[in-house]
């Protein structure tokens, strides 16, 4: 197996993945670093956020995380050889007030990964520049509008759930752009 | 009027300074922790303590301003909706004195130096 440090941001999220799934913890990738996945390293998260729809105590998952190397700090865990800090943001699993329904499995040669759909991770950046007013977080969504396969009409469903529909008009121009 | 004696969902809460923390940031949409404890007239470390663990809950998110953390509902947490209601709710069955102090806070500005 390669060194975590040379591993992608995909392969290590599989690893991390792949390992806890066999301590009986399900996790799955969201955030910033669903983004870097579907966009081919295009934007760089610093982080990997997993949420535990097993719901594990910290306790074991710490223990967990210890067995292949990161350390807790605070509310992350660190890794010596790795740049990317690992956090588990409290669940449910969502995007905006929704609960996530669909979940990718990525194939990886450290594990699978189970990550948000395409679609959803643009709810998700979408649901940061709707609330937040976090223009960086909408440039994520149009990466990955650019990049992957999404369904703009669950984006525009979701928003008008969100109360968020005239945002959605503003910007449905800029996700529709084309690719460069 | 007794504002520390006032819990209407601190069965639920489990907490009352979890109750206090959610009806003051219902009420005034954000808060500081001093400024919380001191309407309450209660310490700061509990207080410090219920916005800490609801910010890593998702429920709050702070920001800092200058070196004061400001809190406040995290929009994107997904039982928003849900919760203000209940909070709402709850605090129409305050006494009439702990809603309007929850909620008659000055927005005004004041200019530095004037005079009270």
């Amino acid at each position: 197996m390669k060194p975590l440090r040379d591993m992608s941001v995909g392969e290590l999220a599989a690893f991390i993945s792949n390992h806890l799934r066999r301590r009986g913890i399900e996790v799955v990738l969201t955030g910033g670093s669903c983004v870097t996945i579907y966009s081919h390293n295009a934007y760089v998260s610093a982080d990997l956020d997993f949420i535990d729809n097993s719901f594990t105590r910290r306790k074991k998952l710490k223990e967990a995380m210890a067995e292949i190397g990161f350390v807790e700090e605070r509310r992350y865990f660190r890794h010596p050889e790795v740049e990317l800090l690992v956090e588990f943001p409290a669940g449910p699993l969502s995007v905006g007030r929704e609960p996530v329904k669909e979940i990718v499995v990525l194939e990886y040669d450290t594990g699978n990964l189970a990550i948000i759909s395409p679609t959803d991770c643009v709810k998700d950046r979408l649901a940061a520049y709707y609330h937040w007013g976090d223009r960086q977080s909408l440039k994520q969504a149009v990466l990955v509008m650019k990049c992957k396969e999404v369904d703009l009409g669950e984006i525009a469903r979701w928003s008008r759930s969100e109360g968020k529909i005239r945002d959605f008009r503003k910007i449905e121009r800029l996700l529709l752009s084309p690719p460069p | 009027m007794d504002i520390n004696n006032t819990k209407m969902l601190q069965p639920l809460l489990g907490s009352v300074n979890c109750e206090r923390v959610l009806l003051f940031l219902l009420a005034r949409k954000e808060g500081y922790p001093r400024e919380i404890a001191g309407f309450y007239q209660t310490a700061l470390d509990p207080v410090n303590k219920q916005l800490k663990k609801l910010e890593a809950g998702g429920v709050l998110y702070s920001r800092a301003v200058g070196r004061t953390r400001l809190f406040a509902f995290n929009p994107r947490y997904p039982f928003l909706p849900e919760l203000k209601r209940l909070l709402a709710k709850a605090l129409a069955f305050y006494p009439r004195e702990v809603q309007e102090a929850l909620t008659m806070v000055r927005k005004r500005p004041r200019r530095a130096g004037k005079p009270l």
